[in-house]
């Protein structure tokens, strides 16, 4: 009860924020900050059931985006952006019956037709609908597959929705490489990727700690056991892959919808990596650190901009010389405190020497002409996210959360690694061999073995 | 023995399929007006160097995949680095003699290291009159005249083998032990750093690769009425290609590091035991991967004529399908899936000129039609997880 309340006042308090920064002025950074951690915390969840919970390391989650993507974006696009001049590739059938505007007139439901955020809610959900279909087909077939092997396929899988849409048959339907400009802006708002990220959250919470959720990290740990209990492997492991294609393709509908445009490059496979970024560094398997790895990872991509403004030349000299010291500094640091022996091994003096010789060209050449000229370090926040990527699954596997959860528990509960004085007492009579005669006898036998 | 006297039903099923594929072939290609025999031929070479390139870069994933089960996603970051080494190979020569000991040492250093660390160099003399070649060669070739193509195609291949030894040790080395998953995802994220790292070093743009030699000159010859255009390369590629195999045959087969690999690939734990240096044989993997995809690189740069970061991903996607498609961790797999690739690719889109558009689609299905039905590949063991 206590929880329940506790959690409602907290997505009370989030939505008076959200609240108060729409109202006020130059906010909007911020603001578009926050619907990407929404829009992008929706697929990083729904990439998290497969990778994290079911233990299935799958590639292809940006196919599933780009199919919702271009669903809502043909079901949304409004008349006035259907003219034949605007919409080249995409043809005629296509163009005049893909329209939910359409059907719901044609179904008399005029009153939703005029909602674009009714009509917005449909075409999301078809969106979802599409795109799970999508999963059942591609995962029916490929999950009997393990390890490496599926995640090829996927890989493959989303390659292939990505390819496809340039190519001429295809182009009918999602115009091409011109891609589908002009869809309403209204889902891709701050309040509607809360409610959804909300809703989001609140079904694989829900999810999770259902039998199916149980079952799914069964699978996760061992699958001959898990099938020994009785849970059906196929069957749980084409669900989790359903449900986490369905949503992908939400947050692909969301994302399209973000943008006012869809198109191939919309929804490459740096989309998967950004997500896998994402859900690694926040923890496999939890849905808390899949949101806290989303919000990092959008931060660092909306924020990191500085990383590439154009700057002298020796500002990345220098640059480089403080990250080689400090990854020195700190490696030595780490191998003291765990007592390895030698503390500072060839590979470390190679680092240290690297980074002193940096330092040592900047400041002997720092009025040289190539020294101050201005150069810009494009692909520093993708390259820094792959760093980031690398180092995690070298040094911390199971990201920041590892599988844990938030739960108001965690705050306020009592502490459940300190032992109560009850706990005590029981400990010290069941320890006592005079109180307790099961403790001889365990001994006894344990002599006699 | 069993398997030549009752082939399995997969194995016929494949040969049917086969040659079901071949008369639907026979029938397009006399089906087709302009198809002459000319032009088959033309298509035989450009499919045959293609399929060598291929069959390189394969080489390295089936290789890496046969000894730690990690696919390589990377592999392809190695090819474009090499096209790029020796693109400024032969663009920044001849340095003036400064610049060119500085890279010298750098270079000479690190390769040294990694042959070091990657054979057994304990005699101090030979060591030392290895390092004097390496060092004076380089600097040498980089001091005093502008670099041939197979100059810059040597030096490009000990840089670029250089550094995919550093990719294994600064990357994979760490996880060894760790579940396949997190390998396979540090691959994945190696691949990107170096895309974008070769993007910020090298820029984003094409740059044109013009290795002014006798290659690239057009050759043609006729038969009949017709007559067939073609180019060195064309000729070239496959030859190289060819002499790399034979020699990666004789070192795998007959070296003692050769032995080593092997029995490494079968099962690293008791190689250890006998006393291979697992961690040595697996640096050497990646370095022999690197100077494969290196060749594959530059030979691809001439063939096309053009360089840019991101030239890597389709080739190497491309190239692990038809490590696959052989059977990935078999050596004569890769070439057969790669040569077999480079004729699928090329013959397609020459006969049914309509489907041309989805020529790296057929890549991909291909991929998985083969990991779906035939996870082993034409000629591999299998290799799936068994519990």
């Amino acid at each position: 009860m206590r929880n329940n309340l506790l959690t409602l006042a907290s997505v009370g308090l989030a939505a008076l924020a959200i609240y108060l920064l729409t109202t006020h002025e130059g906010t909007s950074g911020l603001l578009s900050a926050l619907t990407l951690i929404f829009i992008w915390g929706i697929a990083a969840v729904s990439l998290n059931l497969i990778n994290g919970q079911l233990g299935i390391l799958s590639l292809g989650h940006h196919g599933f985006m780009l199919i919702g993507g271009y669903v809502t974006a043909l079901l949304m696009l409004p008349a006035k952006e259907r003219r034949p001049f605007r919409t080249r590739l995409l043809s005629d059938w296509a163009r005049d019956h893909l329209d939910l505007d359409k059907w719901l007139r044609g179904l008399g439901l005029d009153a939703i037709a005029n909602s674009i955020d009714l009509k917005f809610i449909i075409a999301l959900f078809i969106a979802g609908l599409a795109a799970a279909l999508l999963g059942l087909l591609v995962g029916a077939p490929s999950l009997r597959l393990k390890g490496d092997y599926l995640a090829i396929v996927t890989f493959g899988m989303g390659e292939i929705l990505r390819l496809l849409p340039n190519t001429k048959e295809v182009a009918a339907f999602t115009n091409g490489p011109l891609g589908i400009k002009g869809i309403p802006g209204n889902a891709g708002n701050i309040w509607w990727t809360f409610f959804a990220l909300l809703f989001v959250l609140w079904f694989f919470s829900r999810l999770k700690f259902s039998s199916y959720g149980r079952a799914f990290e069964g699978i996760r740990e061992d699958e001959i056991a898990a099938e020994a209990m009785g849970v059906n492997l196929a069957y749980h492991k084409i669900l989790a892959f359903t449900i986490s294609a369905f949503f992908a393709g939400v947050s692909g509908g969301l994302y399209a919808s973000y943008l006012h445009s869809v198109d191939t490059q919309t929804f490459n496979f740096f989309v998967t990596f950004f997500l896998l970024v994402a859900i690694s560094l926040g923890g496999l398997g939890s849905i808390t650190g899949a949101m806290l790895g989303t919000a990092i990872v959008v931060l660092v991509r909306v924020y990191g901009g500085f990383l590439e403004q154009p700057y002298p030349a020796w500002v990345g000299y220098l640059s480089g010389a403080v990250v080689m010291l400090s990854a020195f500094a700190f490696s030595v640091y780490i191998r003291k405190a765990r007592r390895l022996r030698p503390v500072i091994e060839t590979k470390h003096y190679i680092f240290g020497g690297l980074g002193l010789a940096l330092l040592l060209v900047a400041a002997l050449f720092h009025n040289q002409p190539w020294m101050t000229q201005t150069v810009q370090f494009f692909g520093m926040r993708k390259m820094l996210l792959a760093v980031i990527l690398i180092l995690i699954m070298i040094y911390r596997r199971e990201g920041i959360m590892g599988r844990a959860e938030f739960s108001w528990k965690l705050i306020f509960g009592p502490r459940e690694d300190i032992p109560t004085d009850e706990q005590r007492k029981q400990d010290a009579w069941l320890s006592n061999p005079e109180l307790n005669p099961g403790l001889k006898e365990g001994g006894d036998d344990d002599a006699s073995a | 023995m069993t398997a030549s006297k009752n082939p399995s039903r997969s194995t016929i099923i494949s040969l049917l399929v086969g040659a079901v594929f071949v008369v639907l072939l026979g029938w397009r290609i006399a089906s087709l007006e302009n198809y002459t025999f000319a032009r088959i031929i033309q298509d035989f070479l450009n499919a045959l160097t293609l399929g060598s390139l291929y069959a390189l870069i394969a080489l390295g994933y089936t290789m890496v995949y046969g000894i730690i089960r990690l696919i390589n996603f990377a592999h392809g970051e190695i090819f474009m680095l090499g096209a790029y080494f020796a693109f400024y190979a032969m663009t920044l020569t001849p340095l003036n003699w400064a610049v060119s000991l500085l890279i010298t040492i750098i270079l000479g250093g690190a390769v040294m290291l990694v042959l070091r660390s990657l054979f057994n160099l304990e005699e101090p003399k030979r060591t030392f009159v290895l390092a004097l070649l390496i060092f004076a060669g380089t600097f040498f070739l980089l001091t005093f005249r502008k670099l041939g193509w197979i100059e810059a195609l040597a030096l490009s291949m000990l840089a670029t083998g250089t550094a995919g030894v550093l990719l294994e040790a600064i990357a994979y080395r760490p996880l060894r032990g760790a579940p396949r998953e997190s390998m396979l995802i540090t691959a994945i994220a190696a691949s990107f750093f170096l895309q974008n790292l070769g993007q910020l070093l090298f820029g984003a743009r094409v740059r044109g690769f013009n290795a002014e030699t006798v290659l690239n000159k057009p050759l043609s010859f006729h038969i009949g009425q017709e007559t067939v255009y073609f180019t060195g390369i064309l000729v070239v590629v496959p030859l190289v290609t060819a002499v790399l195999l034979w020699v990666l045959n004789l070192f795998v087969s007959k070296t003692k590091l050769g032995k080593a690999m092997r029995a490494t690939a079968q099962d690293a734990e008791v190689a250890q035991m006998m006393g291979v240096n697992v961690n040595q044989v697996i640096a050497l993997t990646f370095f022999i991967g690197s100077i494969m995809a290196a060749a594959a690189g530059v030979m691809y740069a001439i063939r096309f004529g053009q360089i840019h970061p991101l030239m890597g991903l389709m080739p190497g996607i491309k190239a692990f399908t038809a490590a696959v498609i052989g059977g990935i961790g078999s050596l004569p797999g890769a070439v057969l899936g790669g040569l077999l690739l480079g004729f699928i690719e090329i013959y397609v889109v020459s006969l049914f000129p309509t489907l041309s558009a989805y020529r790296d689609v057929f890549a991909f299905v291909l991929l998985i039609l083969i990991l779906l039905f035939r996870p082993s590949g034409l000629v591999g063991e299998d290799l799936t997880e068994k519990v």
